[in-house]
């Protein structure tokens, strides 16, 4: 039961009776007494005669999944089986990530009959969105007093991984067509096989003609090679307690999505098998045997509920994961953060195996303020928050290092440039043979 | 998209019959805690309710509603008056009547004991003030508090003949010896007496020095019940007067309680009623709170934020310089062409050969020079910063655009 501002407003009104009527204390006093009762039976009746919110029948419609940045309408019907019209307000009580803006919704609800209350959500983050209960507040016929219940109506929605990098896919693919025919000897080598023969025409390598088919035939041929397909690509995400942290608003980890998907999109067309394995102490998602559409939906499925854990990421146990993924040469690619010799000793004790059998990309965000705040000397604060930058980058440069020593390949970008980045080194690798 | 229908949904807010239900222990808990505190006031509360002294209704050990009762009981009718006027209108009204007078606060003006000796022609006086006796009988005075063991009558004044004893311990009055038109009786020490009668033309007055002969803890003792019932059970009609506050005469301008008009406290009351209505309308919750787990948010720049303020803390500068110096020694190599692994000596000589100044002098900024004070340090910065900007300017090719102050990029050319 709850009461409106009607109701209030009647008691106050009750201010010119008593006025008007009360000269003496005595009589003001009876004026006051007959007032509230009357106000209190006005409201007893409003409550009497006000539709029950209970009997009513709930319908939700909603999609079940929506990309983090989208709009989606949530469809809830209500449907009044009691004998009387309700009039009242509704409350579909949605998580606040969920982004409902103003979940309060009235509604005349005459008996039997069935209304739509459609709400806008646009989610502000990623995961698993629930609306747990309806709340309906039935007014009576003269809006004074309401009735309240809250119906048990449950709901969810799965908010992906926004999957911004997906701007940067047509360029690639271009470039991954390029590289498709392309005769250039200096590209041949253990990752391209040989695609076909053509007619040289002028400006092709002297060194790509085929002599045999030539003296076949009276053009002059050369072979033309295509970079090798079915490569296969493990990306492992850490989802370590370091992934948490924010560079330009934005968790490491949902950069490192990003990148991830990026380059499974890109990976998938030019025809290499992609696995993804989001790892800390256990495995928090896993994609494998997918491709095309599916691998995508699959990861971004699988991403959708993955939050960086408060724990340490156990590397020696990764080695055993990939050789479970597979037992051929890979690459690799190892999305983590890379900030300082201490935090990255597990990595670098683990590398030396994994670049043994494969080829290793570790790819890391990089805060791009960094580099504004060794620039940054005014003050005595800007020296030494310069200097505390500089060894910041410092140490990054010597995990790098050590990283390239232990013969992995290393990316390193802002949060917009690394997924690009991470794609062209995938492509370079690719053009190079390396896979 | 997905449908999901709930047909008469559980509601997991309870009806009133539920929520009756649940509340019922702590309903008849306080019913109970109720019942106990009002028959606990019944039990007890009688001896604590507060009346005025000698009231009329009033059944405290000081009060006068046994003497009263009792005479009503012998068909005396009793009529307990505030005021004087409303004593002169009771008095005017029975014609014959006993007027019992008890001022115990002195709210009586000289004028007014004046008036009030004119109104009956029975007057009794109980604990009379010192006014009292300059208007109702001049001649009598304070006696002081009677120390007498027994005090017997000892007069010709019928009532305290056939009382024959009193309770002692009382207040008592003086009374000069010989003094015509008065009675005492009661005698104590030194012409004291505890009840003393005058008798005029047309009216008697009767001044009992002390309330405990009326009191309902002390009428049954001695004689006092046969003292008060012959003092005011002489007439048909008692006049029961305790003067209150309304006697006083009002002086100087209205109080405000006078010229507030009546509605304004039930305005008051309403405006509380609508303040509590408003804040019940407020702060009705529409629904349950929604949980939901929210990430912390932890910026990656905190460590190396919290670096820094280690370093100003405890003045680490040739430390900071000295990171300051590495990064820019890794920058100038890389814009003069050199490979990362350049000994430094190498590169201090390259550096001083593009931008012409003496190597001691680059040594100095880049490698030598240690600061011993914050301005030191922040020239030192000042002068790495320049030389790395010299260098970069040094280094560029003739004919390239401005801007050599740009630092080089990091990051990658988007194609």
């Amino acid at each position: 039961m709850t009461l409106t501002g009607r109701f209030v407003l009647l008691v106050a009104l009750g201010v010119v009776p008593i006025v008007l009527l009360g000269d003496t204390s005595a009589r003001a006093l009876a004026v006051l007494a007959g007032w509230l009762l009357l106000a209190l039976t006005l409201g007893s009746i409003d409550l009497a005669l006000a539709a029950s919110p209970r009997r009513l029948t709930l319908a939700r419609v909603l999609p079940s999944r929506v990309r983090l940045g989208e709009e989606v309408t949530s469809e809830l019907y209500l449907q009044n089986d009691g004998p009387r019209r309700l009039r009242g307000i509704v409350r579909d009580g949605w998580q606040p990530s969920a982004g409902a803006g103003n979940n309060r919704t009235a509604v005349t609800l005459p008996p039997g009959e069935r209304r739509l209350v459609a709400l806008t959500l646009r989610p502000t983050r990623r995961g698993e969105r629930t609306a747990s209960h309806v709340t309906v507040r039935s007014m009576g016929p003269l809006g004074l007093w309401a009735r309240q219940a809250t119906l048990i109506a449950p709901a969810k929605i799965r908010v992906l991984p926004p999957f911004h990098s997906r701007k940067h896919l047509p360029s690639r693919i271009s470039r991954l067509k390029e590289l498709d025919g392309r005769t250039s000897v200096l590209v041949r080598g253990q990752g391209t096989e040989f695609d076909s023969l053509r007619e040289y025409v002028r400006g092709d390598d002297v060194r790509s003609i085929d002599w045999r088919a030539t003296a076949r035939r009276n053009d002059v041929v050369v072979r033309t090679w295509r970079p090798e397909r079915d490569r296969r690509i493990v990306i492992v995400i850490d989802t370590g307690r370091t992934s948490a942290a924010r560079v330009a608003d934005e968790p490491r980890l949902d950069t490192a999505f990003e990148a991830a998907l990026l380059l499974a999109a890109l990976a998938s067309r030019a025809g290499d098998r992609v696995d993804f394995l989001a790892w800390d102490r256990r495995v928090r998602a896993r994609v494998q045997g997918a491709s095309g559409a599916e691998l995508l939906s699959r990861m971004v499925d699988g991403m959708a509920l993955i939050e960086p854990e408060l724990i340490e990421m156990d590397w020696t146990a990764l080695p055993g994961q990939i050789r479970g993924i597979t037992g051929q040469h890979a690459l690799v690619v190892l999305l983590t953060p890379m900030d300082a010799p201490g935090a990255s000793t597990g990595l670098l004790s683990v590398l030396g195996q994994l670049t043994a059998r494969h080829t290793v990309l570790v790819a890391s965000v990089t805060d791009p303020t960094v580099v504004g705040l060794t620039r940054t000397r005014g003050t005595r604060e800007d020296v030494y928050r310069a200097a505390s930058a500089e060894r910041t980058m410092l140490d990054a440069t010597r995990v790098a290092a050590a990283v390239r020593q232990l013969g992995a390949d290393v990316v390193t970008g802002a949060p917009d440039q690394l997924p690009p980045a991470l794609a062209d080194r995938y492509i370079a690798l690719k053009a190079a043979g390396r896979l | 998209m997905s449908a999901v229908t709930t047909a008469s949904p559980v509601s997991s807010t309870p009806t009133l019959r539920l929520a009756l239900r649940r509340s019922v222990f702590w309903v008849v808990a306080g019913v109970g805690a109720l019942l106990v505190a009002v028959i606990a006031v019944l039990v007890t509360g009688s001896g604590g309710a507060a009346g005025p002294r000698l009231g009329a209704g009033n059944p405290a050990p000081a009060g006068g509603m046994a003497v009263v009762e009792v005479l009503r009981q012998q068909g005396v009718t009793v009529v307990p008056v505030d005021t004087l006027d409303e004593a002169g209108d009771a008095t005017a009204a029975a014609g014959d009547a006993t007027l019992f007078v008890s001022d115990e606060s002195g709210y009586l003006s000289t004028d007014q004991l004046g008036r009030l000796g004119d109104l009956a022609s029975r007057i009794v006086v109980v604990d009379p003030d010192f006014r009292a006796l300059q208007t109702l009988a001049p001649e009598v005075g304070f006696g002081g508090v009677s120390t007498a063991d027994s005090l017997n009558a000892e007069c010709t004044v019928p009532a305290a003949e056939r009382a024959a004893t009193i309770s002692t311990g009382g207040k008592t009055l003086g009374l000069p010896a010989g003094t015509a038109g008065y009675t005492g009786c009661f005698p104590g020490e030194n012409d004291t007496f505890s009840v003393i009668e005058r008798v005029t033309d047309d009216r008697t007055v009767t001044l009992v020095a002390d309330t405990a002969v009326f009191a309902n803890d002390e009428i049954a003792t001695y004689g006092n019940a046969a003292l008060a019932l012959n003092l005011l059970g002489a007439t048909d009609t008692l006049v029961w007067y305790l003067p209150t506050l309304a006697d006083v005469p009002v002086t100087g301008p209205p109080s405000l309680g006078a010229l507030t008009p009546g509605w304004v406290t039930p305005v008051l009351l309403l405006l509380v009623g609508v303040t509590i209505t408003a804040m019940v309308w407020r702060g009705r919750r529409f629904g349950p709170l929604v949980a939901e787990n929210l990430p912390v948010v932890v910026r990656a720049s905190e460590t190396m934020e919290g670096r820094a303020r280690l370093y100003a803390r405890g003045s680490a500068r040739l430390r900071a310089v000295d990171a300051i110096r590495i990064g820019a020694v890794a920058r100038m190599a890389q814009t003069a062409g050199l490979p990362r692994t350049a000994p430094l000596d190498h590169v201090i000589r390259t550096v001083a050969a593009l931008t012409g100044r003496p190597p001691e002098r680059v040594y100095a900024v880049l490698v030598g020079e240690v600061p011993d004070g914050d301005a030191a340090m922040m020239a030192l910065s000042d002068a790495i910063d320049e030389l790395e900007r010299a260098t970069a300017l040094a280094a560029r090719p003739p004919g390239a655009g401005p801007s050599p102050t740009a630092p080089p990029s990091t990051g990658r050319m988007e194609p």
